[in-house]
């Protein structure tokens, strides 16, 4: 089922939740809202499911306009933060209560609802309460009830952030297993950027009620457009410039910044004022890097050891503050605080992208 | 979608509200700023504050009112600690026995004190014996002796708060400031105490509105200069128009001095809303021997003085021949005879008011509940007011107000709605409606939205949801707060005084007359039925709801 949105447009009082958003979801895709809290993505995702009407705007799932239909009129399976099952209410009968109301007929409901838990593994607990439940097992709960229906849409509101961490990723696995299996046209909201990049085939990043960016997850780290999703997705080196010379193409470009000149390409269109971004996995260390690139001298201010890399902080000449990780940290001795070092990274890596901050 | 028929039944709520509250109320209060042909006047409050009896009525009431908050803060604080931070021999033994006092209806309980504690009570039998004293002990005839009563009926209401409030610090906070060094009295004071006020504000004003309204226990000690006895003695008297309207004017006094203490207090405790909800709790402290045993003392002498009442009622109601003995000298069961086999009216009438009154509740207050806690209708702001307003009229002035308000002839009808006993269910309905809201909007709060969209989400309409998902989730708060308006309207002793005409007598009024009448056995046994139905109302209410019954009050 294809989903589009067209300038939608919804306000609480005088704050714009989501402003004029146009996006148009693929079938079977996993599109995921991405963002910091307040940017409108919870808002979206409720305006799809119905529990908000738009101001202005249409959605529309596939040729069906959906406004001013309740949640119950829309086919949707809908997944809370908090999992909100019936307390009140076994495995069984929080699966079945949606089968029930469908009024299905006896044996037909008994086979949809064994398909259900066997798809989240919990065959043996129907009985259960949701309170002798673990979190994920209610996760689990929570995906089932909505995908016994069958729904049209799957929409999932920040599933995975009451989990602990290693419950978490298991069950984004199996999310994500599921979704395959089924085709079912998902949208996923999160603030979680790497959840984000690992689950979906495309992100929308948002910020107050607009979307900045869509595109798959490789995109949007590699090639991110603007100086918000640079810092949001990942980790990068924010250096601002403005554009002395272009090549012919507009491509290849250099950069006066206060680190000196910079030679970075471009995605898209850029403006004189801009900002550089470069990954620190991108910056090498020392007085070994060679080969044509961008050099900055300055001095390592702190060293921190994450386990599977050495993070330098560098400062430079200019008092700009420079991150460069060191991939081997099994083999490396790290450097002390205040040795000079020279920090070298391509021009390939250097993306000049539009100062939005 | 639906708004058609929400806007019905909102419009219905605000009818049912404006009808037999604003209206009522309105009502004397436009007699109190107008002559007997209607024109506008400030005559009535000129005389009464020119005349030095009402003043000096007036002075009293208030300070009446604050000596019994005062007296009761003390002692309700204190349980109250006592039971939530400490651990000794029989803690939770106490804390089932300190609700107790509350559940005596309130002109049983001093009836049960003059039993005792009267002139020829048992305590004074006893003194003048032993001791030769010539005259009795006057401990309870007098203002002292109000504030002793009163206080021994409400400083429950403090602790309930105040043990409530104390569950919703947060134990941080408190670890916060003995990790500045604040330690004891220190901390104490200045972090724990501070945080508790919201719910103990809320104890308070409940405590002053109470003993500030209350005509009956202050009459039965024989103090007339207060303002809730000078109203109920002006109206009842029914023969001097003026002296009539004097009892009006006061009544609207008094709710507006009610009101602008209710509004000072929620000022009060809205800047002061630290309640955090955490899960955690501070540990119990165990107490060395010594002081479980000063602690122990302490608590069982309280709850000694606070059982006085029970035992006085009781024994009076199987006693014959006690006078100016300390028991009676036989007993019998001729007085349960009387009041339930002879005129089993009054327990009729009780039972049919109140279930009649619970139901309104139920039908009014539920979806008041619901559209403070899930709507966005207009005017919730206002409803809520409303509904709290309820809380601090006192029962004196609303059975004034609806004598005075609804004694027109209704249309079709050559009588006014004074004169239909469906009246007597109304008023309590409305008196003990805020009980039934704040009961099941704690339980809707407790839900939450997300439990509905789900439902939405798989196909559940509205309505639907409501039913499967909703109600099943606060029916029991529901019921806890039926129960209990149910049983504080068994109990009510003000408004129904006016309004019970021959043949409706309520089992509070029974009590009163029998009482005046000086038929003091069968008042006895009255208010012994009343206490067992309280207490078990209060049993099934803490199995349901847990002893937090806190909130109903806050």
């Amino acid at each position: 089922m294809i989903v589009t949105i067209q300038g939608v447009v919804k306000r609480f009082g005088a704050v714009t939740a989501v402003d004029a958003v146009d996006l148009t979801v693929a079938d079977g895709e996993l599109f995921t809202l991405l963002g910091p809290s307040g940017c409108g993505k919870t808002t979206l995702l409720r305006l799809l499911a119905g529990f908000y009407q738009p101001d202005s705007g249409t959605i529309r799932f596939g040729d069906r306009v959906v406004n001013g239909l309740a949640p119950y009129e829309r086919r949707i399976g809908m997944v809370f933060q908090n999992y909100a099952l019936w307390p009140h209410m076994t495995v069984a009968e929080n699966i079945g209560y949606g089968l029930r109301l469908r009024r299905l007929p006896g044996e037909d409901l008994a086979r949809r609802l064994q398909e259900g838990l066997r798809k989240v593994n919990l065959i043996g607990f129907e009985a259960r309460y949701p309170g002798q439940l673990s979190g994920g097992q209610q996760q689990r709960v929570a995906l089932a009830r909505a995908l016994v229906l069958n729904p049209d849409i799957l929409l999932l509101d920040e599933p995975l952030s009451n989990l602990d961490a290693k419950i978490r990723i298991q069950v984004r696995a199996e999310i994500r297993r599921l979704q395959r299996e089924l085709a079912i046209t998902t949208i996923y909201v999160t603030h979680d950027q790497e959840e984000a990049l690992s689950l979906s085939d495309r992100v929308a990043v948002m910020r107050d009620g607009r979307v900045l960016q869509v595109g798959p997850p490789r995109d949007l780290y590699e090639r991110p457009r603007t100086r918000f999703v640079a810092d949001f997705v990942g980790t990068n080196n924010l250096v601002p410039g403005e554009v002395e010379s272009r090549s012919a193409e507009g491509g290849d470009m250099v950069v006066r910044t206060a680190l000196g000149p910079l030679r970075a390409i471009a995605n898209g269109a850029v403006s004189t004022r801009c900002v550089l971004a470069v990954r620190p996995e991108n910056v090498a260390l020392g007085a070994a890097a060679t080969g044509e690139g961008n050099r900055v001298a300055g001095r390592v201010s702190l060293v921190s050891y994450l386990g599977s890399t050495v993070r330098y902080d560098v400062e430079t000449a200019a008092g700009l503050v420079l991150k460069a990780d060191i991939r081997d940290a099994w083999h490396h001795d790290p450097l002390p605080v205040g040795r000079p070092v020279t920090l070298h990274f391509p021009s390939s890596v250097t993306l000049a992208v539009a100062d939005d901050a | 979608m639906r708004s058609p028929r929400l806007a019905l039944g909102v419009g219905l709520i605000w009818a049912f509200l404006i009808l037999f509250l604003v209206y009522p109320l309105g009502r004397i209060f436009y007699d109190a700023v107008t002559d007997e042909a209607g024109r506008w006047t400030l005559a009535n409050f000129h005389e009464f504050f020119t005349d030095r009896f009402y003043l000096r009525s007036l002075w009293h009431s208030m300070i009446l009112g604050v000596a019994t908050v005062i007296a009761s803060s003390v002692l309700g604080i204190t349980v109250a600690f006592l039971l939530v931070r400490y651990d000794f021999v029989g803690r939770n033994l106490f804390s089932y026995l300190t609700m107790i006092p509350i559940i005596s209806p309130p002109l049983v309980g001093v009836l049960g004190f003059t039993f005792i504690l009267g002139r020829a009570g048992t305590v004074n039998v006893l003194l003048m014996d032993l001791f030769d004293l010539l005259r009795p002990v006057n401990f309870l005839y007098g203002i002292h002796g109000v504030v002793l009563v009163e206080t021994l009926h409400l400083f429950p209401m403090i602790t309930l708060n105040v043990v409530d409030a104390l569950g919703k610090v947060d134990p941080s906070l408190e670890e916060a400031a003995e990790s500045v060094g604040a330690r004891g009295w220190s901390k104490l004071w200045r972090v724990t105490l501070p945080l508790t006020t919201p719910g103990y504000v809320a104890g308070a004003l409940l405590v002053f509105i109470w003993t500030f309204s209350d005509f009956a226990t202050p009459l039965v000690l024989g103090v007339q200069d207060l303002l809730a006895p000078q109203a109920y003695l002006n109206i009842v008297q029914f023969v001097d128009r003026r002296i009539f309207r004097m009892g009006i004017v006061i009544s609207a006094l008094m709710v507006l001095l009610a009101v602008l203490f209710l509004l000072a207090a929620r000022h009060y405790v809205a800047i002061k809303d630290y309640s955090s909800l955490s899960y955690s709790r501070v540990a119990r402290r165990r107490l060395s021997a010594g002081r479980q045993a000063v602690v122990v003392a302490f608590l069982s002498f309280l709850l000694l003085l606070s059982f006085i009442p029970y035992v006085g009622v009781t024994l009076a109601s199987v006693g014959k021949g006690w006078a100016l003995t300390p028991l009676p000298v036989a007993y019998t069961l001729q007085y349960y005879e009387r009041v339930i086999v002879e005129t089993p009216k009054y327990i009729l009438n009780s039972f049919l008011y109140s279930g009649l009154a619970v139901v309104v509740c139920v039908l009014v207050g539920v979806p008041i509940a619901w559209l403070l806690a899930r709507s966005t209708v207009p005017g919730r702001g206002a409803l809520d007011a409303v509904n709290t307003l309820i809380l601090a009229v006192p029962g004196t002035a609303l059975g004034i107000a609806y004598i005075r308000a609804f004694h027109f002839d209704l249309p079709g009808f050559d009588r006014g709605l004074t004169s239909f006993w469906i009246v007597m269910p109304l008023v309590l309905a409305v008196r003990r409606l805020p009980y039934t809201v704040r009961g099941s909007f704690a339980s809707l709060l407790l839900v939450h939205r997300s439990l509905e969209e789900a439902a939405g989400s798989v196909g559940a309409s509205g309505p639907r949801t409501f039913r499967d998902v909703t109600l099943p989730l606060i029916w029991k708060g529901i019921l806890v707060g039926g129960l209990f308006s149910f049983m504080t309207s068994l109990q009510e002793a003000s408004a129904v005084l006016f309004l019970a005409l021959g043949g409706w007598e309520s089992i509070t009024n029974g009590i009163f007359a029998f009482y005046i009448a000086g038929s003091a056995n069968e008042a006895a046994a009255l208010g012994v039925i009343l206490i067992v139905v309280a207490a078990i109302s209060i049993a099934v209410i803490n199995r349901m709801a847990g002893t937090r019954m806190g909130g109903v009050f806050g």
